[in-house]
């Protein structure tokens, strides 16, 4: 792969790629099997492509047996964070609909990020996209090779326990909007993904903030 | 003579003026507090769209405020169809995708739901701008937009579009230092009654067969230290302050974890600090991460030897900076905050 094709996929996988540009990259992404492995690689490694190490927390909670777990999890289909909104993102998030791009993240759709505050690295430990399409299940899982490095994850259930607890301590704004997201944190299935994606003219917000700028 | 009196008018005028500057200054302070009040003393039922992150999901609020004793419950429309459902202090989360229901409770004399906001005071007020923008109309109905602007990136802001007549928000934005939104709630439609009956508050989830977790709410009473004493943080962003120190089990888990609460008065940060499980292996004990659930951050890090984890609707470096100056002491500290 091309060091400028590479460029444009990190920027797309961080929102960062104009819309006209994502359609494009989102066209020949539909049909290029090795940028789709490219693709599924961000997608799992998240933040990776910006430098820092990564762990999904795809593993089941250590403490506490329950069903909230990476089950679902596994076969969810995670978007990339669409900071600026969904308006730039929708259109190539529909265009790449069919191709792998699913992580598998914990139940919660909580993705754990490796910070700078540990002595050594940490190692890059990543799962298989999820098979949205048929094509997808032949990809097999892959693993960074590990090396002498640490990692640690929260487990998704602790963490959702963590939220709960905290929201009885914020503002009743905060504390609706936080059990709000833990309602819809995790993505529904793979199938209907790019429904839960799209917004409807009225759902945007970004014409709401012009207007009260 | 004639000169004398002209100063003084002038003086009362700009007096005046002064007065007016204040009361229109504080208007908008005003709003967000009968905000605050509406939405947990007024008995409520309406549908919202949540978006975040490009995502949206329906879901329905149905609030109930009878004599002190709050019951809430919050659905999803569609996608997972989890309900909370709040009785008191108990909030029972059902999940039907995974066939589970969690009751977490909080600790005897933790206080009610209502005693446990962020006090918005003139300090707070230093750390955001707080400015009407305008007034407009959502559904018919006579808003005002209230900007709730950071002064630092320490914190998020909001765009409220508030009722006149009810003061329940009608329209939420949560937005970054820069502006940009992060997370919108919008009323599709809301109905404010004098009365809503229990069945409001009956799950619609059919629980045969689920497994339910419990917390114990009286940890302390099975003889386990609090150790929410022990721990403090040497340094906080500017404005936080400490609120809460209590010990709770979370639902689930066997050990209590100490809980510490921060907050500008708006924002506000839960530090969780547990032993590290005996299952977690050795090399892992020094390690760091950040995560999101929503709009909250999430910060998870190591301290002599205990796991802490700073949970927030703050920015990512928030809750970093809140976990990572957690300090513990050998000798409890000081009640410098409300203690349970």
């Amino acid at each position: 792969m091309n060091e400028e094709l590479d460029s444009q996929l990190s920027a797309m996988f961080d929102d960062e790629l104009p819309p006209g540009e994502c359609e494009l990259l989102a066209r020949r992404l539909s049909r290029d099997a090795v940028l789709q492995a490219r693709w599924s690689r961000y997608a799992a490694i998240g933040a990776a492509v910006r430098g820092g190490n990564v762990h999904l927390s795809g593993r089941v909670a250590q403490k506490v047996s329950v069903a909230i777990v990476a089950e679902s999890a596994l076969a969810s289909t995670p978007l990339p964070r669409a900071r600026d909104g969904a308006r730039a993102a929708s259109p190539w998030l529909r265009g790449i609909a069919g191709v792998a791009v699913a992580a598998s993240v914990a139940a919660l759709s909580i993705l754990w990020l490796q910070g700078g505050y540990s002595d050594a690295p940490a190692p890059l430990v990543a799962r298989a996209p999820a098979p949205v399409a048929p094509a997808a299940e032949t990809r097999a899982s892959y693993v960074v090779p590990r090396s002498a490095e640490q990692r640690m994850t929260v487990p998704a259930t602790e963490l959702a326990n963590y939220v709960v607890a905290h929201s009885e301590f914020s503002t009743p704004v905060s504390r609706r909007n936080l059990l709000s997201a833990l309602m819809a944190s995790e993505p529904a299935a793979a199938g209907s993904a790019e429904q839960s994606q799209s917004l409807g003219p009225n759902d945007d917000p970004n014409p709401h903030a012009d207007q009260a700028r | 003579m004639q000169t004398k009196r002209v100063s003084e008018q002038l003086a009362w005028l700009a007096l005046a003026l002064a007065a007016a500057a204040g009361a229109l200054a504080q208007e908008p302070r005003q709003w967000l507090e009968r905000m605050n009040q509406a939405l947990t003393s007024r008995n409520y039922d309406g549908v919202f769209s949540h978006w975040q992150d490009g995502r949206v999901e329906m879901l329905r609020i149905v609030h109930r405020n009878q004599n002190g004793q709050v019951t809430e419950r919050l659905a999803s429309l569609d996608g997972s169809g989890r309900e909370f459902i709040r009785t008191g202090t108990e909030l029972t989360c059902y999940l039907p995708d995974k066939r589970t229901v969690l009751v977490e409770t909080q600790p005897a004399g933790a206080g009610s739901l209502l005693a446990s906001f962020p006090t918005f005071d003139e300090k707070s007020a230093g750390f955001y701008d707080i400015r009407e923008l305008l007034r407009t109309r959502i559904n018919r109905r006579d808003t005002r937009v209230i900007a709730v602007t950071p002064h630092d990136e320490f914190r998020y802001g909001y765009r409220l579009w508030i009722d006149e007549t009810t003061a329940m928000p009608l329209k939420t934005q949560l937005c970054d230092a820069h502006g940009r939104i992060i997370e919108q709630v919008v009323f599709a439609s809301l109905t404010v009654a004098n009365h809503i009956p229990d069945s409001a508050f009956r799950p619609e989830v059919a629980t045969d067969g689920f497994q339910w977790l419990r917390n114990d709410p009286s940890p302390l009473a099975a003889g386990v230290p609090n150790t929410s004493a022990l721990w403090s943080a040497l340094k906080l962003p500017p404005g936080f302050h400490m609120t809460v120190r209590s010990a709770q089990v979370l639902p689930g888990a066997s050990d209590p974890v100490a809980h510490l609460v921060f907050t500008d008065g708006l924002a506000s940060v839960s530090v969780f600090v547990e032993s590290r499980s005996a299952q977690v292996p050795a090399d892992q004990q020094s390690v760091s991460g950040v995560a999101s659930v929503g709009s909250a951050s999430a910060f998870s890090t190591v301290i002599d030897g205990h796991k802490v984890t700073a949970v927030g609707e703050v920015p990512p470096a928030t809750v970093r900076f809140i976990a990572s100056s957690v300090k513990r002491s050998e000798a409890p500290l000081a009640a410098g905050a409300t203690g349970h």
